[in-house]
């Protein structure tokens, strides 16, 4: 019985500690995401032959429509946006009145994109693609 | 002992539901029906036939060689998680949209739809 006994106080104090700390050391994790996969566009997609029709059935409708003085841009994108918050005090606000703390943010919105332009015959005239969430995190921050 | 144990059990337990989670779901919505489309044939559907079956669009654009009409919704969904020190936030936004090309004689001929409105999910952000 003194042996379960013991084992629970340990566990009490292992859990204990997090929220004698809670007001001291705090992380948070957040992640928005807008829109669906965007994938690479097909290697069979040619300028000058590939239509608007063949775009729009392997695509769908696009997220922004753009006229360019003739010409015109389907626009598909997803959106990525990651934010990570670590933040250290000592919280004396009940003790004293100074309150210290630091905290660090970091926030990083990345895109994925396909852009068709197209003429104004609804033939294929640019392709212009980025994956921007498949690079490093890391790296795009810095 | 027996006391002391259940005491400890009770602080454990309110410690372990010290933690919190939300869920939330929004929409932005748009009463326009997917299967309507059936009713759209490119080439012979007209504008006002294109209105008259999804409503006003959201957005009209101007094109050289006539006008698109496009019909967008959606949702999105909010997951969030407390746990003494940590926090984690997910958000997820989806869309339908439709896309209506016309031409300068007010005939539909190009159509691009995808519905993934409800592919919204909750979760980690992780």
């Amino acid at each position: 019985m003194r042996c379960r006994f013991d084992t629970i106080i340990r566990i009490a104090v292992v859990l204990l500690i997090p929220l004698a700390i809670s007001g001291c050391i705090s992380l948070r994790i957040d992640k928005i995401q807008e829109g669906v996969e965007i994938f690479p566009p097909k290697d069979e997609f040619a300028r000058g032959k590939t239509s608007l029709k063949e775009i729009l059935s392997c695509y769908g409708a696009p997220d922004d429509l753009v006229d360019m003085n003739g010409d015109f841009a389907l626009h598909f994108r997803k959106a990525l946006y990651r934010r990570i918050n670590i933040s250290l005090g000592i919280p004396l606000k009940n003790i004293a009145l100074p309150n210290p703390s630091i905290g660090t943010t970091g926030n990083l919105l990345r895109y994925d994109t396909v852009v068709f332009i197209f003429t104004v015959d609804n033939v294929l005239k640019d392709i212009k693609f980025e994956k921007g969430t498949s690079r490093s995190l890391w790296e795009d921050y810095w | 002992m027996k006391r002391a144990c259940f005491v400890i059990s009770i602080l454990l337990a309110a410690l372990i539901g010290s933690g919190c989670a939300v869920f939330g779901r929004g929409k932005d919505f748009k009463p326009f029906d997917e299967n309507s489309l059936k009713q759209v044939t490119a080439g012979s559907t007209t504008a006002a036939d294109v209105t008259r079956l999804f409503g006003p669009p959201n957005k009209i654009v101007k094109l050289s060689n006539g006008n698109a009409y496009l019909y967008e919704r959606s949702i999105d969904k909010a997951t969030g998680l407390w746990l003494v020190v940590l926090t984690f936030g997910n958000w997820d936004k989806q869309y339908d949209r439709i896309a209506f090309f016309i031409n300068n004689e007010n005939t539909v001929t190009h159509i691009g739809s995808s519905f993934n409105a409800e592919t919204a999910s909750y979760a980690m952000p992780f």
